[in-house]
């Protein structure tokens, strides 16, 4: 991520978050916080419980943060700056769920129909003493059962409200969300087979292979004063190498799309 | 092939459906979007390669760093033990390593023992060049709450702090200076034995490859069982007391869990070590107050080695040896013994020596540097003291330096050095764990008999982000202990030439355990001086032999055994 598109992704940050923007020009923003992220950034417990204890009005912080170097004020953020690691780790709490209309201009007195879809943003991951991640984002349209992938990028391309634009209505789904969520898990599935899982296989050879020389130290010693240190030490090494497929739901919604977005996708 | 389970995330519908129900909360489409964004970024889209250089655009890693960092996760599957030589950033590489494993989601609970004078440096530099919250441990309760925990194992291993580290199941296990945990007798490494842990670097500074003991039990920390028991490893590796036999057979199974990196493999271009000797001569003072010290040797009270001790503490300074003998004579019964009558010349001779040749170079060498900086090692406080009274009346302001400082105060001293003093005068203990890379000469007050010692003290500045040539001005009294020592190990063996690691691997092929000590044991039972020389030059030739054989070694191309590991 470059400094440029760091700058842009803070600004975007801060306005969604509904921060007011002090000073923003390329290198340097300063904006003044709301209650809700004051207390997501800037890890002051006892200033909120005391100002909640005593009914005072509180004063946010202003939080000043700069992507260039020459900038004199601010803290320097870059892709690793725990700031910018905090920040995105908000991203998800702050909008894991969400719920979305598409707004048409609308079409004379007709009513438009609008289609439930869950979306879905999914990483995966394979794990063993290594790791390596795949991300996912799936649209099932719980209307009629249509599955499409990069969802999340043709969403992008609409026209979204969170409001039911006049003149809509929205179809009821076929599909409730709970097996919406088991359909896309098994598409996950489906795509994942297709990967090469040498990875796994590998990692069961060291595994297997690092238990042989473990049984093979503590053969000869006595279990009653070694046992519990050979099931720790064989615990540690399944931990360490056992192969493992894990998925993370970033966040998804509910969508109502009109059948137009549907043909475009 | 089969193909492992897949656990799908069950704890985002719950609250999806509670959401539906209520009809909200929902969040806001922008914050939704950053947040596909932000995974996109940290995505890691490949089981190889390093992520970690990429969060670190402040740090200058090198290439050796990169490519160790990527040897210990991908081939030795994060069990190794790091051995590079004194001055490649070791701390670096495990930093590397363990910020590969936290941005991977693989290392979460993290324990990093090192000596306790290194717990604030580590802290610092992890939190600083590496943005790990790592917190050195104080309060009980840090070892569960906090996930990157920094301890002297000193502290981990008592109660009641062992029985809580020992509950922990640790990600990731850092010991640094490992070769201190020495065999499975010590506590240090049994205690370390018994954490869980599933990675774990060993970082060592000195060469373990050839000490069969230590290799064996650091490897079996690792991984229990690679070298089998210690019976059959003993038996198919060590021959005689301490020699190595199937060396390439044990060089093939270290390698797999081993780095060492030498300066001379980095590729780097190091700046020059240029060496300069300096025989001073004693002035007449100075020369009879050396000579009468011999009177002790006819006495009962001082013999042997204590008789060394005071030789070469009056070719440092008069005060370093007043400060002995006056506690020798404090710790006598009355103030009339035998002892005071034999003293009382030398005392004499002391009050009379108030030249200090050493200093009067130093002083030069000082003056003619134009206000460039320069640190001052010595062994001795009393010189110490004296070196900073007898500057001060030159015009010359220094800072003194000590191993029993305090972190916070060694710190302090360390930026009055660089902001405000030109020398810096140092202890011997002083030279650990201070990087002092701004400057680049170095007085040798008095040489160190251990020749480690000398290039830790070098390693201060002789490092990595050094820019400048190194100069390093060694002082040795003409006709004294002093020039022995100098001219065994300073020209005869070419010390500064030879790397000391390899210095290290000969001498434990040829089963000396210390240099220092087998100097000290020549001189404590040399009858005559005559004896003495014959012995230093011994001494001197099987070295220079063994290092010849293996330039040949080199040379030729056949693998030279004694740098099996290198």
């Amino acid at each position: 991520m470059e400094q440029l598109a760091i700058h842009q992704y803070l600004v975007d940050y801060f306005t969604a978050g509904g921060c007011q923007i002090l000073e923003c020009r390329p290198g340097f923003l300063k904006v003044k916080l709301t209650v809700a992220l004051d207390k997501l950034l800037m890890n002051r417990p006892f200033y909120w419980h005391y100002i909640e204890k005593i009914g005072r009005e509180p004063e946010t912080q202003v939080l000043a943060l700069k992507t260039v170097q020459t900038e004199e004020e601010g803290d320097f953020i870059h892709f690793g700056s725990p700031r910018l690691h905090q920040i995105f780790a908000s991203t998800k709490n702050l909008a894991r769920y969400v719920r979305l209309y598409e707004e048409r201009p609308a079409s004379g007195k007709t009513q438009t129909p609008l289609y439930p879809w869950l979306g879905m943003n999914v990483k995966v991951s394979f794990q063993c003493n290594l790791k390596k991640d795949f991300l996912f984002s799936l649209g099932l349209n719980l209307f009629n059962g249509t599955i499409l992938n990069h969802f999340q990028e043709k969403l992008e391309s609409l026209p979204l409200t969170p409001k039911i634009p006049d003149y809509c209505y929205t179809l009821t789904p076929m599909i409730k969300p709970q097996s919406g969520l088991r359909r896309l898990e098994a598409v996950i599935e489906q795509v994942i087979a297709q990967e090469d899982f040498r990875w796994a296989e590998e990692a069961r050879e060291r595994l297997q292979n690092d238990l042989d020389l473990l049984e093979r130290f503590y053969e000869d010693l006595d279990p009653e004063t070694y046992g519990a240190a050979y099931e720790k030490e064989k615990q540690s090494l399944i931990d360490l190498y056992e192969p493992k497929i894990q998925t993370h739901i970033i966040n998804g919604g509910l969508f109502y799309l009109t059948e137009h977005a549907m043909h475009n996708f | 092939m089969m193909r492992p389970r897949i656990s799908f995330d069950d704890t985002w519908y719950p609250d999806f459906a509670e959401r539906m129900e209520n009809d909200g909360p929902w969040g806001d489409f922008q914050l939704y979007k950053l947040a596909y964004r932000a995974e996109k970024e940290l995505l890691l889209p490949d089981f190889s390669d390093l992520a970690a250089p990429r969060h670190l655009p402040h740090l200058e890693l090198f290439p050796h760093q990169i490519e160790t960092a990527k040897t210990v996760i991908e081939k030795m599957h994060g069990k190794a033990i790091l051995a590079d030589e004194v001055g490649l950033g070791k701390t670096i590489e495990a930093g590397l390593i363990m910020k590969e494993y936290m941005i991977r989601g693989l290392a979460k609970k993290i324990l990093i023992l090192v000596p306790a004078s290194l717990v604030l440096q580590w802290a610092k530099e992890l939190n600083e060049k590496f943005y790990i919250p790592a917190v050195p441990q104080r309060k009980a309760y840090v070892w569960e709450q906090c996930d990157v925990v920094i301890s002297s194992i000193d502290t981990a291993k008592r109660s009641p702090h062992a029985e809580i580290v020992l509950k922990q199941d640790y990600d990731l296990v850092i010991i640094d200076e490992a070769h201190k945990l020495k065999n499975h007798k010590t506590k240090n490494y049994q205690f370390a034995r018994q954490i869980k842990k599933k990675f774990c670097l060993l970082l060592t500074a000195t060469p373990i490859q050839n000490r069969l003991d230590e290799l064996y039990y650091l490897v079996t920390l690792l991984k229990p069982g690679y070298l089998g028991d210690p019976e059959s490893f003993f038996r198919d590796y060590r021959s005689g007391k301490n020699k190595v036999k199937n060396e390439e057979s044990l060089r093939r199974l270290v390698n797999k869990v081993m780095v060492r990196n030498r300066r001379v493999d980095t590729g780097l271009k190091w700046p020059k070590r240029i060496v300069e000797f300096f025989e001073i001569p004693l002035s007449k003072e100075e020369r009879t107050l050396y000579d009468s010290l011999n009177t002790l040797r006819e006495t009962e009270f001082v013999q042997g080695f204590s008789l060394l001790t005071l030789q070469r503490e009056a070719c440092s300074s008069r005060e370093a040896l007043y400060m002995t003998i006056k506690k020798m004579l404090d710790e006598q019964a009355s103030e009339r013994t035998r002892l005071h009558e034999i003293m009382a010349p030398i005392l004499a001779n002391i009050q009379n020596a108030t030249r200090h040749s050493k200093a009067e170079k130093a002083l030069e060498i000082i003056q003619a540097l134009n206000g460039e900086k320069v640190i001052i090692f010595t062994e001795y406080r009393a010189t110490q003291l004296y070196l900073q009274w007898f500057l001060k009346q030159h015009g010359i302001s220094s800072v003194p330096f000590r191993g029993g400082f305090k972190r916070s105060k060694k710190d302090w001293m360390r930026t009055l050095f660089e902001k405000n003093a030109q020398v810096f005068i140092a202890t011997e203990a002083g030279g650990e764990g201070i990087n002092l890379q701004f400057c680049h000469h170095v007085i040798n007050y008095d040489l160190p008999w251990n020749p480690m010692r000398l290039e830790q003290r070098i390693g201060r500045i002789h490092r990595l982000g050094q820019k400048e040539d190194v100069h390093i001005y060694n002082f040795a009294t003409k006709g004294t202990v002093e020039e022995h020592i100098l001219k065994l190990l300073y020209e005869k063996i070419d010390l500064f030439e030879n790397v000391i690691g390899e210095l290290d691997d000969i001498l434990t092929r040829l089963e000396i355990v210390s240099l220092d000590k087998e100097i000290e044991d020549i001189f404590a039972s040399s009858e005559s001086e005559g004896e003495m020389r014959i012995k230093m030059d011994n001494l001197t030739s099987v070295i220079n032999a063994e290092l010849a054989a293996r330039k040949e070694g080199e040379a030729d191309g056949t693998t030279c055994d004694s740098s099996v590991f290198g």
